[in-house]
Order: structure tokens, then C-alpha cells, then sequence
């Protein structure tokens, strides 16, 4: 895992790739999407099917910064017909807008129903040293600032605490009938992106934005891990 | 840290002749409160201040001196610095340095930022230690120390101890607290500058003060605030820590890459990382200072049920609204037994129980009565706390009603004792009730929503206590 973050910060990037994200945010327990990375048609559908419908595919290349103004996300696939589709499709609007891109393959991740959205956070604070964020997520974060603050390392039970002292805590416990979700595996998750951050000096700053709750279990949708560059 | 605190002798380097002036001041109460007479004032241009002959030079003084007051203006700090240097290395004192002087890196200027670090480095060079500069120094009341000019001699003694990054904060409280003997203070420490001592060390040299009951801090900030929550987690498990801290309004961070970080301001990551250290943390000077006093005076709480008793209707159901909105603390159960005792000892119209936990005596009530339902709440080990709500009736005296309050909470054992807050809801017109009640350690308060919040401070610490054990 340090081998991929050394070799992005020495590649000159600021952020890690989407997929090397998820895989370190994973070796810590944090639970991502069932993802594939593709590089023709037919293991695309093969990973539709290992993943199961319906999925998304997004474009891999570090060149495209803003995928879905490029025409690089397409959502809610359903079938091996559809995928085969819509996978040449995007490839070809793609290459149209961008024709000197380098794109290193396609993404296949499952579609995620929707779920609660709350942030998990951390970041290494000059004063502080580690620092974890958790609140209520989604595009919205910076405008309702329903956050909580913990230095990190930190327990389940301070992790607890940490979330109740949110508003979305309430909305997780289950409001209007809907079932409460699984509280106790987003506190896990809470210790465990501390200790990751603790674990490597070449990580600064990571976001998990949106988590997406259910009542049985959590997916870190987006993982963002900021790589120390200085 | 003690030579601070507990000195041989102390030194005022810049020590005035001249009535009214603040360094004339500080060598008075320097004098005035040493337990020994072991103040020396030393000045080149005096001959003798207060009856007190003179040094023209710190090195001239013949009997040991730990602690030195260094009061002399910037343009001689260099030369002070050297003779506190000398003082040190050929006769092995002056270990302990308070700077009250300014004019150094508050300024904000190059000049006066490099002249405060040759400074240090020359003092700290002999290995002194130094609090300030631009700070009023410290005070123990226990050993005659006090090297400000406002906190007056004859402050009562007691378990607070206050560390601040504010002089004029730390000796108001002291002042404010005097007239009904709010509370009594052993060490006070303003850290100024911070350029050597920070407030860290002072917290953690606090935490293991035995005579310290209670730390008050008021904090601005500091370079290394890990270091502080990291100390704080340790002294808390000790002693109470009540923190107020300036700067709620946060000023922007770093470019940032996430939105974690491009949220984070510091305010909030002192919330909650003081939560998570058992430091109290509070929003007013008010709530600092009665949330600090009434763990000098009163035991922890062991959980969070309280009993509400009350001879006045509006301030209690204020007071109940305030104990319970956060969910942290609630109404204690009174269960049938000790209902029925409390039914017997009122009047017939008495509400006992209505909510659960709250008792309202209605004004028929006798001081024996306050005593008797004071006596059976704090046998009840189903009740944590009690808040206490008066507006004394004209038909009891002051005396009677203390004495009353006193003698009820007094019944029980000391290990069966639970804070009790008394709210007396008519300021100054029961002055002599509530000095009497302050005096014997019992806490009091003007405003019923107020004790509320001292009550849900004292439950959350507890809580954190229950927690961490």
C-alpha cells in the first residue's frame, strides 16, 4: 500500500487515483462498492454479472478530471445487452470531446440504492496532528456543516459519541417508521479511517463522501485520499 | 515549576518608591503576603521602598532568592537578563522568572519580537525558567506567593486553581468571588506571551498540585494543542478542568483538498476534542466561574438523576426546561416510601412528585421542614443531585433557613454526599443567607436556570468519570 502512495506522490499527484483509493481505504475494513477495472467489452459484461445489475460505469483516466461533464458516467445498467451499450457508447463520446486522453480502461461498480448520506473525514491538522470529521454528507456538506470533531486514534464507543452529537445521528436511528441503520459498523468505520490515517505520514487529508447507511450495512461510495506532498 | 510557587526568596527587580505606581504595588503585596518577609526590592535609582532597603543590583542580594519578579521596562531587558543569568551561575537561584513586563512579541513588531527572544534565550541559557513576559505572574495562597498588583491579600484559600492566558481575567474572577466567598483559591498562574512555561505545563504541574481541587483555564490558544488535550485526558481523570476559550469565530485554515479540512475550523476541533478529554468546556463567564467554584465546594455527582425542590413555581419549571432539553441529565424517581415521608412532613396542598422528582414544599414551610426533606433526598441513593429553588419567605430568618440547608445535608455521611445547588431568588435581600451557605461550602445561586446548567456540567463531568474509570 505505501508503494502505491509513494509512487502517486512521485507521479506529482495531489489526490490518489479513484481505484487505488478504494483499495487502501478497504485494507483498513472500510467498506466500498464491488468495483472492476475493464479494458474490452467482454470483461466488462463478465464484471457486470460478477458484480450483479444494476451497475455503473465511469471512465479511468487521470486526464479527465470532470467524468460526467465529459460524458464519462453512465448510471442504473441493467442488463449484459444494455451494458454492451451503453460501454461503447461512452467510449466513443468520450474519445469525441477528449481525443488525446489517455484512458486506462473503465470502472463497473455496482449501483448503490439509495441510503443515508453521512461523511467520514479525516485530515492532519497542524496543531492537532490527526483529526476525523463525521457529519451529515453529500453535495451539501459545506452548507449545513452538521459535523463532529475527534482526534484520532479513538475508540468505538468515543466514535459513538462523536455521532451522536450530530443531527443526522437522529435520522440514522430511524425517523418517520424507516428502519434505523447499522450505527455500529459507521462507528467502526470511524476508528478505523483514523488508525489509517495515523498509519501512513503520506496521506493528509481523506474524504468518504457520501457513505451511504442501510439498515444492515454501509458503502464508502466516493473515497478522496489527499496525498502529503510537501 | 515550584520554586515558582514555593520560593526562598523573592526578588522585584524594578520594584517603585512611588505610591500608586503598579510595580510599587507588586512589591506590596509581594511583602505583604510572604510568609517569611523574604522580599528583597531591587532598583538602582532607591534607596528604600515600604521601609525596605534597596539593591541596586539583583546580585547584591545576600540571602537566596528563587523566585524573581522581573518588572523593569524593554529597554533594560537585555542587562536584567544578564544579571538574572549571572545570579543563577555563581550563586545556583533565581530558578523561577515572572516577567510582568511588556512591551516584547505583543507588539507584533520584528524589533520588539527579537528582543523578547534574545531575552528568554539569555534567562533560559542558565537554565531559569521563565512565565511571560506580559502577564501578572502568579499567586499561591498558601505559600505567600503573589507577584500582581490586583489580587488583594486577604483572598480566601480554598481548591481552584486558575491557569490563564488573560491576567486581567484570572484576578477579576478571584475579585468577583470575594464579597459572598464564592470560592477560595490556591494557585494562580497568567501565562502572558507563553515564551517559555506554556499553559500545557502549567495544566499538568496543576494536575499534580495536591491542594488543587479544580483547574480553571482560560485559553486563547496554543502551538501545540495535541500536547494540551493529551495532558488534559490525564488531569481530568484527576481533578475537574473548566475550560473557556476565545476565538469562536474561526479564522480560515490552509488550502484544502477535501472537504473535511475545508470545514475544520479550530473552535470545533476543541470542542470536541475537550469532549473527548473530559474537559468542560463553556460558553460564558458566568458559566466559567460558577461551573470552576462549585467543584471546590461540592462532590461529583455519581450518575445523572436530580431531584428538583422548590418552594417557587415559575423559576423551577424554568430551571427543570434547562436541567433536562439536552437529554444528558434527568429527574431522579422518587419512589412511594420516600414520597410518603415527604407528604407527611408538608402541608396537605404540597405537590410531591409531579413530575417525577420534583417536590414543590408551596410556601407554608418551616426551616425544621427544609431540613427533614433536604435529610431524606440525600439518603436516597436513587438521587445524584439535588437543585434547591427559594425565594426565601419574610417568616424565615436567614440564619435559620443556612443553618437549615446546612444541617440537612450534614446528616449523611460523607460518602453518601451528593452536590446540592441552592438558587436563592432574591439577591442582595438574603445577602446574609447566602454568605452563610458560601462560607460552609454550600454554593449559591441568584438565577434557577443558571444552576441548571452548572448541575448538567457536574453530571457530564461525573459521566465522563463513570466512563473513564
Amino acid at each position: 500500500m505505501r508503494e502505491i502512495l509513494r509512487d502517486s506522490i512521485k507521479k506529482g499527484y495531489t489526490v490518489l487515483p479513484e481505484l487505488e483509493a478504494q483499495k487502501i481505504c478497504e485494507s483498513y475494513g472500510i467498506k466500498c462498492p464491488p468495483t472492476h477495472l475493464v479494458n474490452n467489452k467482454e470483461d466488462c459484461i463478465d464484471a457486470g454479472n460478477k458484480i450483479g445489475y444494476p451497475v455503473v460505469i465511469k471512465i479511468f483516466s487521470k486526464d479527465i478530471i470532470h467524468k460526467s461533464d465529459a460524458g464519462g458516467v453512465v448510471t442504473n445498467i441493467n442488463s449484459d445487452e444494455e451494458l454492451a451499450e451503453k460501454y461503447e457508447n461512452m467510449l466513443k463520446t468520450v474519445k469525441g470531446k477528449y481525443p488525446d486522453a489517455n484512458i486506462e480502461g473503465v470502472v463497473v461498480q455496482k449501483m448503490m440504492s439509495k441510503g443515508i448520506e453521512v461523511i467520514i473525514g479525516g485530515f492532519k491538522d497542524e496543531q492537532f496532528g490527526p483529526v476525523i470529521m463525521f457529519g451529515t454528507g453529500g453535495i451539501y456538506v459545506e452548507v449545513f456543516k452538521d459535523t463532529s470533531f475527534r482526534l484520532a486514534p479513538l475508540n468505538v464507543d468515543e466514535a459513538r459519541r462523536q455521532v451522536e452529537e450530530t443531527k443526522i445521528f437522529k435520522v440514522l436511528q430511524g425517523v418517520r417508521g424507516e428502519k434505523a441503520v447499522d450505527i455500529d459498523s459507521i462507528c467502526q468505520a470511524i476508528v478505523n479511517v483514523g488508525d489509517l490515517l495515523i498509519e501512513y505520514d503520506e496521506i493528509s487529508e481523506i474524504d468518504l463522501n457520501p457513505v451511504l447507511c442501510y439498515p444492515d450495512e454501509y458503502v464508502a461510495v466516493d473515497a478522496r485520499v489527499v496525498l502529503a506532498t510537501n | 515549576m515550584s520554586e515558582f510557587f514555593n520560593p526562598r526568596g523573592v526578588a522585584v527587580i524594578g520594584a517603585s518608591a512611588k505610591k500608586g505606581h503598579p510595580n510599587n504595588q507588586i512589591f506590596k503585596y509581594s511583602k505583604e503576603v510572604s510568609l517569611n518577609g523574604k522580599v528583597f526590592p531591587v532598583n538602582p535609582s532607591a534607596d528604600e521602598i515600604e521601609g525596605v532597603e534597596v539593591y541596586k543590583n539583583l546580585n547584591d542580594i545576600p540571602e537566596p532568592v528563587d523566585l524573581i519578579v522581573f518588572a523593569v521596562g524593554s529597554k533594560n531587558a537585555i542587562s536584567t537578563a544578564n544579571d538574572i543569568k549571572i545570579r543563577r551561575e555563581t550563586k545556583g537561584d533565581a530558578g523561577a522568572v515572572v516577567i510582568v513586563s511588556a512591551g516584547f512579541r505583543e507588539m507584533g513588531t520584528e524589533e520588539s519580537i527579537e528582543l523578547e527572544n534574545e531575552m528568554i534565550s539569555i534567562i533560559k541559557s542558565s537554565g531559569a525558567r521563565v512565565i511571560g513576559p506580559n502577564c501578572q505572574g502568579v499567586v499561591d495562597l498558601f505559600h505567600g506567593v503573589n507577584t500582581t498588583f490586583s489580587v488583594p491579600p486577604n483572598t480566601p484559600r480554598g481548591g481552584l486553581s486558575i491557569v490563564s492566558q488573560s491576567g486581567a481575567f484570572a484576578t477579576s474572577f478571584i475579585r468577583w468571588a470575594k464579597e459572598f466567598k464564592l470560592v477560595g483559591a490556591n494557585k494562580f498562574v497568567t501565562l502572558g506571551n507563553m515564551s517559555d512555561v506554556d499553559v500545557t505545563e502549567v495544566l499538568d504541574y496543576l494536575g499534580e498540585d495536591e491542594k488543587t481541587k479544580v483547574i480553571a483555564m482560560y485559553l486563547e490558544g496554543t502551538k501545540n494543542a495535541r500536547a494540551l488535550i493529551e495532558t488534559s485526558k490525564k488531569v481530568t481523570l484527576k481533578k475537574p478542568v473548566v475550560a473557556i476559550k476565545a476565538g469562536r469565530t474561526s479564522v480560515g485554515s490552509n488550502v484544502a483538498h477535501s472537504h473535511t479540512a475545508s470545514i475544520a475550523g479550530d473552535d470545533s476541533i476543541y470542542d470536541g476534542a475537550f469532549l473527548q478529554s473530559g474537559v468542560l468546556r463553556v460558553d460564558s463567564i458566568p458559566e466559567f466561574y460558577h461551573t470552576s467554584r462549585v467543584f471546590d465546594k461540592m462532590p461529583v455527582p455519581k450518575g445523572n438523576k436530580i431531584c428538583l425542590l422548590t418552594v417557587v413555581g415559575g423559576p423551577s419549571t424554568i430551571c427543570v426546561d434547562a436541567l433536562v432539553a439536552s437529554g444528558e441529565a434527568q429527574l431522579a424517581h422518587l419512589n412511594d416510601e420516600i414520597k410518603g415521608k415527604i407528604s407527611s412532613i408538608l402541608s396537605a396542598n404540597a405537590n410531591v412528585g409531579n413530575p417525577d422528582g420534583y417536590i414543590d414544599m408551596t410556601a407554608s414551610v418551616t426551616p425544621k421542614m427544609h431540613e427533614d426533606i433536604i435529610s431524606l433526598l440525600m439518603g436516597d441513593e436513587s438521587i445524584d443531585g439535588i437543585i434547591f429553588i427559594t425565594s426565601p419567605p419574610g417568616f424565615i430568618g436567614d440564619e435559620d433557613l443556612a443553618n437549615a440547608i446546612i444541617n440537612g445535608y450534614n446528616s449523611v455521611s460523607e460518602e453518601k454526599k451528593k452536590p446540592l445547588l441552592t438558587v436563592l431568588m432574591a439577591g442582595n435581600d438574603v445577602k446574609n443567607c447566602r454568605i452563610k451557605l458560601e462560607e460552609n461550602g454550600f454554593p449559591t445561586f441568584e438565577y434557577s436556570d443558571e444552576a441548571a446548567k452548572i448541575m448538567l456540567n457536574m453530571v457530564r463531568y461525573g459521566q465522563y468519570l463513570q466512563r473513564n474509570k
